[in-house]
């Protein structure tokens, strides 16, 4: 027996330390001439969030090759040096230190994840290279960030402060919303400020929170939780989470309210995936969006087909925000006079103004953080479409 | 509250389903097999695969599930298992290798289908709301329920009243013995992987139907709560672990119903509360014997 025992405790002793994943690294872009700028990318390809680093990588990398076929940056290449952070904060330090001091980049995209970017991001701050977030949309990531000064990163993807609001207040006004239940995955850093922002938020429109019911990542079933939430017969559910829960929070309440029941949705909820899990409960959700794949807006037109025709696939959001952060740091390169002046490109970044991205006009914030439109979407037929 | 009572009872049989497997390959052999949660998920794409591919209707893809899932449990057992088996390596090594197994077959499945979410073709899954009273209760889970408690008591069955089962307790008795006695060893622990795999194939392709939303990693959560059902059942113990099952899920769903708001953070504290408090004050569990001790 106290072999078992001890065995057992073994087990969840490497259960809860190696649920990282194993770091690889990914080749480095091709270093073609001398003149080639180098631009970091740090994104989890490996990992809880690999389902993110590789449309990211592709998004890049299709900016980059536009950017380059029209000449570049002064006649100068973009070379992308691509590296996996596994998702895990230490492997962002490290490869955020190997981008700095061996490949001396001119700048990084990245990493995937805002767990993993307070980590890496100080190693750039303290370093003074210039750094744009590109899918980080917790809080404390431009601004005020926890770890002290954080001048030196720029922030592309459009925040859950900004978005979250901006669902449940369009919600609001059309559905006249007084009631609500918050769910949240506790667990998930991200969702839990999500839950925050939603608190907030509520509050600022007169709605009340009737109940607030916290869930975990790894919860098998959710219809107790949504059951719960029924309880308090809500107008609506709010719902902060990542990918996996937000489409089990959908199809739930699709099956206990037939007559459906909206839900206003964070970030997670924001991907086709979800769609298509969620199926006939998909239309319920709600959810504020930095990007409509279906504007009509030539860059955006022009961006999605480029993508189809490179990848034969439609582009993610994710893919969006990493090609519109790459047009961003080229145009600053440009205007900066030389990509290599650290502090020239950061200023020039700094004077980026409704720049046209496939995300409409791009501008940054005194803070850093993006000024783009924010897009209410809801669900027909299987796509994502204007929630007005 | 009888809704919540049904969830209970639905999230119970998965939790169930996935341990019992995972406790007959510990009662029999002493080893902590880490690659259960991967035949979990292996369950719910290959049921994927015979539906998208061949059209199989839900159901005969879940049988589908549990017999590739459980041949892929005796390869399991050649690749992980056997060769540490033969120099007689410590427990650990074997839990290790298994974990080592698990990674690799994770990273070849996001290779194939992609980390994201994948679904079942639309309208591949049965859709049957049935209303009591107030309640509205999923027909899909009643199913699943029924079909959990149906492949338990199955496998009760074989274990106690089949000469394979004989075997295998033999088996777990003790190896030597056993095969002195004319037992075949190597057969009786390919049948303990094949049910024990199976099982958990069953368990991930009904999880994976009940929310149509199915990933490589979706085995990795059930992990510390298969070994939270198997310590408060009793290692090894296949009742201990239908009990355990049942009272963890049970419990969540009590501490989410009767907690009060604030403290509902507290729910997993309390489950994983109730695996330190077992392990301290009745370390064998509930029902704390092996197979063989039952005979």
């Amino acid at each position: 027996m106290r072999t078992r025992l001890s065995a057992v405790t073994a087990v969840i002793a490497v259960l809860l330390t190696a649920c990282g994943g194993t770091p690889s690294t990914q080749p480095s872009a091709s270093t073609g001439p001398k003149a080639d700028i180098k631009v970091g990318l740090a994104i989890s390809l490996t990992g809880a969030a690999n389902i993110y680093g590789p449309s990211q990588q592709n998004g890049a990398k299709l900016a980059m090759d536009q950017i380059n076929a029209a000449g570049g940056v002064d006649g100068a290449k973009i070379a992308l040096v691509v590296e996996d952070d596994a998702s895990a904060r230490d492997q962002g330090i490290t490869v955020f230190r190997k981008l700095i001091n061996e490949d001396k980049v001119a700048a990084i995209l990245g990493p995937t994840l805002s767990g993993v970017a307070a980590g890496a991001h100080p190693v750039a701050q303290q370093a003074g290279l210039p750094v744009i977030a590109i899918s980080n949309t917790g809080v404390g990531i431009v601004g005020k960030c926890d770890y002290g000064a954080c001048d030196w990163i720029f922030r592309a993807s459009l925040g859950e402060e900004t978005a979250l609001p901006a669902a449940l207040k369009a919600a609001k006004d059309k559905l006249n919303l007084k009631k609500v239940v918050l769910m949240f995955e506790s667990d998930q850093k991200f969702a839990a400020d999500g839950a925050d922002i939603f608190k907030k938020a509520a509050a600022d429109n007169g709605i009340t929170i009737a109940r607030t019911i916290p869930y975990k990542t790894a919860d098998v079933d959710f219809s107790a939780f949504v059951t719960q939430a029924k309880g308090e017969s809500p107008d609506a559910i709010l719902a902060s989470g990542l990918a996996g829960t937000a489409s089990k929070v959908l199809v739930e309440v699709g099956k206990q309210f037939p007559q459906g029941l909206r839900v206003v949705g964070s970030n997670g909820f924001n991907s086709p995936a979800v769609i298509t899990a969620a199926g006939a409960a998909a239309p319920n959700m709600i959810v504020g969006t930095a990007w409509n794949k279906a504007s009509t807006d030539k860059t955006n037109a022009d961006f999605v087909k480029a993508f189809k025709d490179k990848y034969g696939s439609d582009p993610d959001q994710f893919a969006t925000q990493a090609y519109t952060a790459m047009v961003v740091l080229a145009d600053a390169m440009k205007r900066s006079g030389n990509a290599s002046d650290k502090a020239a490109l950061k200023k020039a970044l700094e004077g980026t103004k409704d720049l046209a991205t496939p995300l409409g006009a791009f501008s940054f914030t005194p803070e850093h953080d993006v000024k783009q439109p924010v897009f209410v979407m809801t669900v027909k037929d299987g796509q994502f479409v204007p929630f007005n | 509250m009888a809704e919540q009572l049904y969830n209970a009872i639905f999230v119970g049989s998965i939790y169930a389903l996935f341990a019992v497997g995972f406790a007959l390959v510990f009662s029999v052999l002493d080893i902590l097999n880490l690659a259960h949660p991967v035949v979990f998920m292996l369950g719910a794409f290959v049921a994927l695969f015979f539906m998208s591919t061949f059209g199989l209707p839900a159901a005969l893809a879940a049988v589908a599930a549990f017999a590739v899932t459980g041949m892929f449990g005796i390869f399991l057992d050649r690749v992980a298992f056997a060769p540490l088996r033969r120099r007689g390596a410590p427990p650990l090594s074997a839990m290790i290798s298994s974990l080592g197994f698990a990674i690799v077959v994770i990273r070849l499945m996001e290779l194939r289908y992609g980390p994201d979410l994948v679904s079942y073709p639309a309208g591949s899954l049965p859709q049957t709301v049935l209303q009591i009273g107030d309640a509205r209760l999923d027909g899909l889970r009643l199913l699943i329920i029924g079909l959990a408690i149906v492949l338990m008591v199955g496998l009760t069955y074989v274990v106690r009243a089949t000469q394979l089962g004989r075997d295998i307790r033999a088996l777990a008795e003790n190896p030597r013995a056993a095969r002195l006695l004319g037992v075949d060893v190597d057969r009786a622990i390919a049948a303990t992987f094949f049910i024990s795999s199976g099982l958990g194939g069953v368990a991930g392709a009904l999880l994976g139907f009940a929310y149509n939303a199915i990933y490589p990693q979706m085995g990795t959560p059930y992990e510390l709560k298969a070994f939270t059902v198997m310590v408060v059942g009793g290692m090894g113990s296949l009742p201990g672990a239908v009990l355990g099952a049942y009272i963890l899920g049970i419990g969540e769903i009590a501490a989410l119903v009767f907690l009060p708001a604030e403290l509902a953070e507290l729910r997993d504290a309390l489950a994983f509360g109730l695996l330190f408090l077992v392990l301290v004050i009745r370390p064998r569990g509930l029902l704390g014997h092996r197979v063989a001790d039952r005979a």
